[in-house]
């Protein structure tokens, strides 16, 4: 019973992944010849000044985003867990749908939005008296761009795992809380924050290792500009975005394989990390 | 007392919940209005209301084979979901109730694909694609979210939870084979599961957007983001056009979550909490 599962993943999953390993040691355009370099591509990645570009622009905008996400997604959790019980569903689903969207469009619909011209954004801060901001051209407000799209469309995924975390949390507790005299507020320092500890914790990882995967978003921000790949001087160019540059655009299979492989090594010890020191807190 | 303080703190978190709403509500809104009016329209200045271009922009999309991709994201979508539901909740069943050799390694294996981006493999699929000589169909998109390490985690942690093993026992005592058990008895136990990766696995299908792009190479297999995506270059100055078929591409998918949200949060959230 767990054949199909081992056969369908070893066919379109593993096998594909032990294939590119292999193709990783080779210059090779998918035609002709392959040529046998050893790790000379693995060399090149590390030489490679578009990749740690792609590494710095990673960890600039999950270092903004992360705590934005966390922060919009326990405030509405907590809101609507104590403020909200009839519309409460409602709520939940209107924060929850960005979630949802196709990515395509929402990479089409904020390219729109940001848009110098013609953009909503720059229609408001004009109505509130304030200059337009030529933000898909200028490095630091793509990047800011490119935030506000994950926060929009990460936040509501995090409202999630906290209500589920909040549902866990027994009602003793702050009813006894109440009775001690305690507030609102020191019940959610005291009560809340110290409960939810392990939701952060995991939310938290996933949050870092799908930032390292980042691709659909910022590709498609700068998709209808005709512009070079990774927006205005690159300043939103990802790990995944160079590999498919290399691998897919310039057909260097080789090449790209390894830049697929250095990140995933990346993840790997990234998760081993974080599982580690998950673990030594459960035995505290 | 109490309630006057209640509804102190009540308002100013209805205002803030009410404000944030709005603001994870205006794209979609935006997107609504924007496919209505007329594409110079759409520089002159940021339009809130509906126009009434709706009838000639949903011809010019109808031009560019939309139901045509309309039809493979479908497929695919469709495919992809009930071969992940089955082959997950099969192989969720064999973790959970049965014992065999090598089991923990198995499942072991299982714990590691869940941290392997798709991605890695991607080269290598498209040059294994090629050799099937299967490149320019829709089968490699249907092919690549099938066997779903996260649905298979799922399945087990839900049935071993949910499943009484008497069950299994008194189906095997009237003479059921272990696949007539489950499929008569297990199935209706685990329907929530099964709504929940069934609804998660259809999403990530229908907004793939990596995989299509480096595989399909003909434009008779384009899905929707691809086209989407792809037609910018014919399409680019009718962005009018453009986002009236991303809404059309959308709607049916909130319709799906807005009836299945509840068993899709569940879902999500069985992970974390039970991890």
């Amino acid at each position: 019973m767990i054949a199909p599962f081992f056969i369908l993943y070893f066919t379109f999953s593993l096998f594909p992944m032990l294939f590119s390993l292999g193709v990783s040691f080779f210059n090779w355009s998918g035609f002709g010849q392959a040529k046998f370099v050893g790790i000379e591509n693995y060399v090149r990645v590390f030489h490679d000044p578009n990749f740690y570009k792609a590494i710095k622009n990673t960890v600039i905008i999950f270092c903004f985003s992360i705590p934005i996400e966390l922060a919009l997604g326990l405030m509405t959790a907590t809101a609507l867990k104590d403020f909200f019980s009839r519309t409460r569903g409602a709520f939940q689903l209107f924060n929850f749908l960005p979630y949802i969207t196709t990515p395509v469009a929402v990479g089409i619909i904020f390219s729109l939005m940001f848009d110098w011209k013609s953009g909503a954004v720059n229609a408001l801060i004009n109505t509130f008296g304030g200059t337009s901001v030529y933000w898909l051209g200028v490095p630091w407000a793509s990047r800011a761009v490119v935030v506000a799209m994950i926060v929009w469309k990460g936040y509501g995924y995090n409202m999630v795992m906290f209500m589920a975390g909040l549902s866990t949390i027994p009602d003793e507790l702050y009813e006894a809380a109440k009775i001690d005299g305690a507030s609102w507020w020191q019940g959610f320092k005291k009560i809340t924050l110290p409960m939810l500890k392990p939701i952060f914790v995991f939310v938290v990882t996933t949050s870092i290792i799908n930032a390292w995967k980042l691709f659909d978003e910022p590709q498609l921000l700068f998709s209808g500009e005709g512009q070079p790949i990774g927006g205005p001087e690159r300043s939103v160019l990802t790990i995944i975005m160079r590999y498919y540059e290399s691998a897919f655009r310039q057909f260097q299979f080789g090449y790209g394989s390894a830049i697929a492989y250095v990140l995933f090594i990346i993840i790997a010890i990234f998760s081993i990390v974080s599982v580690k020191s998950m673990n030594r807190d459960n035995t505290i | 007392m109490e309630e006057k303080k209640n509804l102190l703190a009540k308002i100013p978190v209805n205002v803030l919940i009410g404000l944030l709403s709005l603001v994870a509500l205006f794209p979609f809104y935006l997107m609504l209005i924007m496919g209505t009016h007329y594409n110079e329209d759409l520089y002159t200045g940021i339009k809130l209301l509906p126009g009434n271009y709706l009838w000639e922009n949903l011809q010019t999309v109808m031009k560019i084979d939309y139901p045509r991709y309309y039809l493979n994201s479908v497929t695919i979508a469709v495919c992809n979901t009930f071969g992940a539901v089955l082959v997950s909740s099969l192989g969720g069943y064999a973790f959970a109730k049965f014992n065999f050799r090598g089991k923990k390694g198995f499942f072991t294996f299982v714990i590691a694909t869940l941290a392997i981006p798709m991605q890695l493999g991607l080269v290598g699929y498209v040059l294994e694609m090629k050799m099937l000589g299967i490149v320019n169909t829709i089968l490699p998109m249907i092919f690549s979210g099938m066997a779903s390490g996260f649905g298979t985690f799922f399945m087990t942690q839900f049935i071993g939870s949910s499943v009484p093993t008497e069950i299994l026992e008194s189906g095997r005592i009237d003479g059921c084979t272990d696949y007539g058990i489950f499929f008569k008895l297990v199935f209706p136990i685990i329907k929530p599961a099964l709504i929940t990766i069934g609804l998660l696995v259809f999403l990530w299908s229908w907004n793939s957007y990596m995989v299509p792009l480096v595989i399909v190479t003909r434009k008779e297999c384009y899905t929707i983001p691809l086209s989407i995506a792809m037609i910018s270059t014919e399409f680019r100055t009718d962005y009018a056009a453009r986002i009236l078929s991303l809404a059309i591409s959308t709607i049916p998918i909130v319709g799906l979550f807005a009836f299945g949200s509840k068993y899709l949060i569940q879902g999500l959230t069985a992970g974390s909490v039970k991890g």
